[in-house]
């Protein structure tokens, strides 16, 4: 990626607080970034385009008179910080808080190792353009059958700062990388997909021949797959699937989406909503976690929290204000991020998005049966590894559905004995979970579309029908 | 302006010193509020401005992008070298070089009418309007959850090219949801809609919202009398205008753009299942359906795109017979056809990608009363919920909001938890009544792109009876 001038973010964030003191305001926190993405796109066997974004930003909000104003700013000049404070200053005269709210205190910071990595910073862009089409080479020097590949590289580099009327000064500056590849096989009129993805914080995790020849491998598969039978199947979600669960749960588990979009967890604290085995966490201090920070975008400092244990919902997270809204502490799951339009799912671009309470790096904890162990104890089922356009069709009910584009297989006898053509699950989230009854003893990082976690793998029932 | 014409210019200039064969900027100033007011209480409320530059620039047949926020002269110099340099980077794999069709170049200066300007409601006001229209929602004991989601946006663009093209355009776009949620033991309904335009705050004021809202929470609370869909294929169904926008949006308006058919969306988005049917008949006579940026109030309204092209209506489907994508100046050179406006991006940080504007089915000749009548047993399906579409936008799966079973003509028994499925090419083909009068939908979160954009587009339609597959609640 391209060096620029290093910008000062604490002096920005100091000329913030002083004009939130000079404007009135009771207390002040910036959080100023300065964010690099760089995009290589592929597309029919070609670099389609190489892109890059540098964005720098300020999200502040205020505290005053017994409201809270927020607002955010792309420009660090003077004049335009003191009108993003003055328009902060303006809101929060309009949105009066009916509880006892204060921004977070200075708080010791954990050490988090492996989520900065110089090489993938100062990666020059011709490097990446490599590195992405060392996928498509891969991809179709396995097979002659291999006939397209389309895929992306981003290459992401933050470095945030929040500062608070409190002193508090805690910084994150990391680096993240996704690289992704969808491959389609032909033979003859029939035509298949495979895709391989993942994701990670330093430059030697990004192995571009590997997913190149996963990608492939799961193409040249599917050309043999066979139309499934409509049932109820015992399902094994590899990695990817897992993942869409794993982001379910998290999703469900913030107080404000629950509250707001999906009310599924509203009422089930306490209560049983998966199977036994299921436990998930959220542990941002994770080393060189894909969502692992010392603090949360808050400032306040990481720590783990125990959202599923045995299946029974033990905590919904919280940020510091929805925590004093339902007089509860902090869980250090402050995130700038939204419903809304212009949010990226890459870390640190959100300073436009005001603080929402939600899971950092969420995951399934590992199990304690091997992958083929899962596999060797299923008698009828299927394997999926690639779940697309996963939804809750109905996000009060739970109702769920996704397509298996690709990945799918007939397990018969403890063993993956063919592919299968491109089928539908429809059947309730609540279910998936309760009917979870084996988890995988390791974790890896998978995912799609910017959004990735670590996870085992899952074994669960689900209705399937072919599409 | 006249410092943002210079740096437009110095973006093209410098590119062109570089060696560049094509450049095109973005320079853009974005003013956006949001406010979030759930139960009561305000959830989010923010005011956001950001600005800065995007530069496109093709080298030796490859694309390069760059943004900045960075508006000083060497900031944009810095911004043009280095979409330069990744372009050159790009071009070693690129075996086909980009080529563009060629255009007559624009220079104008466009803004949607506007009668009540963003800034002339205060933050405050809007805050208090807010509460009150939540307030509104809770008709009854019963709605348990009320939520109002607001935004406001206001962008100035400058768009210039190398080609001489110089397009200034001014737009407001704003839109409200409103959701009410209720509850009666353990069973909890939704209901939900969505008011927005191009143009300012004026439509708050225009439309009664607080009778909407009032619409909303009496629906939600009615849903808790209604009876569950129950699992039956191959049924006959109306399918009102709201829930033809979401249909219409995601089984063609997806398809229909050309880097999705030329699978250049095939990493995550998909493909097209009628990829290579162009002129082919894939639908009945009342499949027929436009794409229309220049449908006045609209979200998707503008009247050229990101690439400076005119915006025309384009006819992708009629009367069953595949006709048309949408496309950008590349993919129209890739067809050998004029470009036909179909390139935006959300902000001045992304490249253009090709996008809805305005995507709806075309009126057809029955009053919708009538197409109930002449309905001996099917269902009315009735606003927008959530979709679940496969890769190649074949197989698609949509719930609704609300149903009516329909016996012997009449509309009977009210449903929840309706949910349909199909493939693209037997719906379409099913359809066998358009009603007179369409409408077309704000939908404010179309995604696509990797980076993902979310962009604000319109969709919509009249009514339409075709046969689908009921999928009961799970």
């Amino acid at each position: 990626m391209v060096k620029t001038k290093a910008l000062d973010l604490k002096g920005v964030g100091r000329q913030i607080l002083k004009f939130g003191e000079q404007l009135g305001a009771d207390e002040t926190e910036a959080y100023v970034v300065s964010n690099r993405v760089l995009t290589v796109r592929l597309v029919n066997n070609a670099v389609f385009e190489a892109k890059g974004v540098h964005d720098i930003g300020a999200g502040l909000r205020v505290l005053g008179r017994g409201g809270i104003g927020s607002s955010s700013t792309a420009d660090f000049s003077s004049n335009s910080l003191k009108k993003a404070v003055q328009a902060a200053v303006d809101a929060s005269k309009a949105r009066k808080l009916r509880f006892k709210y204060s921004f977070p205190s200075p708080a010791k910071t954990p050490k988090v190792s492996g989520v900065y990595d110089t090489r993938l910073a100062k990666l020059p862009g011709d490097k990446a353009v490599e590195l992405a089409y060392d996928m498509i080479e891969e991809s179709t020097a396995h097979s002659r059958k291999v006939v397209d590949n389309a895929g992306v590289l981003n290459l992401v580099e933050f470095h945030t700062i929040v500062m608070n009327s409190h002193g508090l000064i805690a910084k994150d500056d990391g680096t993240f990388f996704e690289a992704s590849l969808t491959a389609t096989a032909k033979e003859g009129a029939k035509s298949s997909e495979g895709s391989e993805s993942t994701a990670g914080r330093s430059l030697r995790e990004l192995k571009p021949k590997a997913i190149g020849k996963k990608a492939a491998e799961m193409a040249v598969d599917g050309l043999k797959a066979r139309p499934l039978k409509e049932g109820t199947y015992e399902v094994i979600l590899d990695s990817e699937p897992a993942v869409n669960i794993d982001g379910y749960v998290s999703w469900l588990v913030s107080p404000m989406i629950a509250k707001l979009y999906y009310p599924l967890f509203v009422d089930k604290l306490g209560k049983q909503v998966g199977s036994k085995q299921l436990n998930v966490l959220d542990n941002p201090l994770m080393p060189g976690g894909v969502g692992s920070a010392p603090v949360d975008e808050e400032g306040a400092p990481s720590k783990k929290v125990t959202i599923m244990e045995k299946g029974v919902l033990k905590n919904f997270v919280y940020d510091s204000f929805y925590g004093a809204m339902e007089k509860k502490r902090t869980t250090s799951s402050g995130v700038r991020a939204s419903m809304g339009v212009g949010v990226s799912v890459f870390p640190g671009k959100n300073y436009n998005c005001e603080p929402i309470p939600l899971p950092r790096n969420p995951h399934i904890a590992p199990g304690d049966w091997k992958r083929d162990e899962i596999i060797e104890d299923t008698k009828e089922g299927l394997l999926t590894q690639r779940f697309h356009y996963t939804r809750l069709t109905n996000p009060t009910r739970g109702d769920f559905t996704t397509v298996l584009r690709m990945g799918l297989y007939k397990i018969e006898k403890g063993e993956v004995t063919r592919a299968l053509q491109k089928s539908r699950i429809i059947d309730n989230l609540l279910n998936i979970l309760k009917n979870v009854n084996a988890v995988s003893d390791k974790l890896v990082i998978a995912g799609s579309w910017g959004g990735y976690a670590h996870t085992p793998v899952i074994r669960t029932k689900a209705h399937v029908t072919p599409v | 302006m006249r410092m943002q014409e210079d740096l437009a210019s110095l973006a093209i200039d410098h590119a062109k010193k570089l060696g560049a064969e094509y450049t095109d900027a973005r320079l853009e100033t974005h003013y956006n509020e949001l406010i979030t007011v759930a139960n009561g209480k305000v959830q989010r409320a923010m005011i956001n401005q950001k600005r800065g530059i995007g530069v496109r620039a093709l080298v030796k047949g490859a694309w390069g992008f760059q943004s900045t926020t960075n508006l000083s002269r060497a900031g944009v110099k810095n911004a043009v070298s280095v979409a330069y340099k990744i372009a050159k980077a790009s071009s070693r794999h690129v075996p086909k070089p980009v080529k563009l069709a060629s255009i007559r170049e624009y220079r104008d200066s466009y803004a949607v009418a506007v009668k009540k300007a963003l800034e002339d409601v205060a933050f405050e006001e809007k805050i208090k309007m807010m509460l009150k229209w939540e307030k509104s929602l809770h008709t009854s004991k019963s709605v348990v959850r009320g939520l109002v989601d607001y935004t406001g946006i206001k962008i100035d663009k400058l768009f210039v090219n190398s080609e001489g093209a110089n397009i200034k355009f001014a737009n407001t776009v704003t839109w409200a949801g409103l959701k009410a949620d209720a509850k009666k033991g353990d069973l909890t309904q939704s209901y939900e809609q969505t008011v927005g335009h191009v143009g300012g705050y004026e439509i708050f004021q225009k439309q009664d919202i607080e009778k909407i809202a009032q619409e909303t929470g009496k629906k939600a609370d009615s849903l808790l009398k209604a009876q569950p869909a129950k699992e039956e294929k191959r049924v006959p169904v109306i399918l009102n205008p709201n829930y033809v926008a979401l249909l219409c949006h995601e089984i063609v308006g997806h398809p229909s753009e050309a880097d999705r058919v030329l699978g250049r969306e095939a990493a995550w988005a998909g493909t097209t299942w009628w990829a290579g049917k162009l002129g082919e008949k894939i639908g009945s006579e009342y499949f027929t359906v436009y794409d229309d940026p220049t449908v006045p109030r609209t979200l998707g309204f503008y009247r050229y795109d990101d690439e400076g092209v005119k915006a025309e209506r384009k006819v992708l489907a009629e009367k069953g017979v595949l006709k048309m994508h949408m496309h950008s100046r590349e993919t129209a050179a890739v067809f050998g056809i004029e470009p036909n406006a179909g390139m935006r991006a959300i902000t001045y940080e992304y490249i253009p990608l090709i996008r809805m504007s305005n995507t709806f089915f075309a009126d057809g000749d029955w009053d919708h009363e009538e197409m109930v009548e002449e309905t001996r047993h099917g269902i009315l399906v009735a606003d927008m919920k959530h979709p679940s579409i496969d890769d190649k936008r074949y197989n698609w799966t949509i719930s609704a909001q609300e149903g009516y079973e329909i016996k012997d003509g009449e509309l009977t028994t009210h449903l929840r938890d309706v949910q349909l499925a199909s493939t693209a090419p037997e719906f379409f083909k099913s359809l066998d009544a358009a009603s007179k009068k369409g409408e077309i939908a704000p939908l404010p979160g179309c995604g696509k792109g990797d980076p993902m954009q979310a962009l604000y587009v319109g969709n919509g339609g009249p009514y339409l009876r075709g046969v689908a597959n009921v999928i009961g609640a799970k």
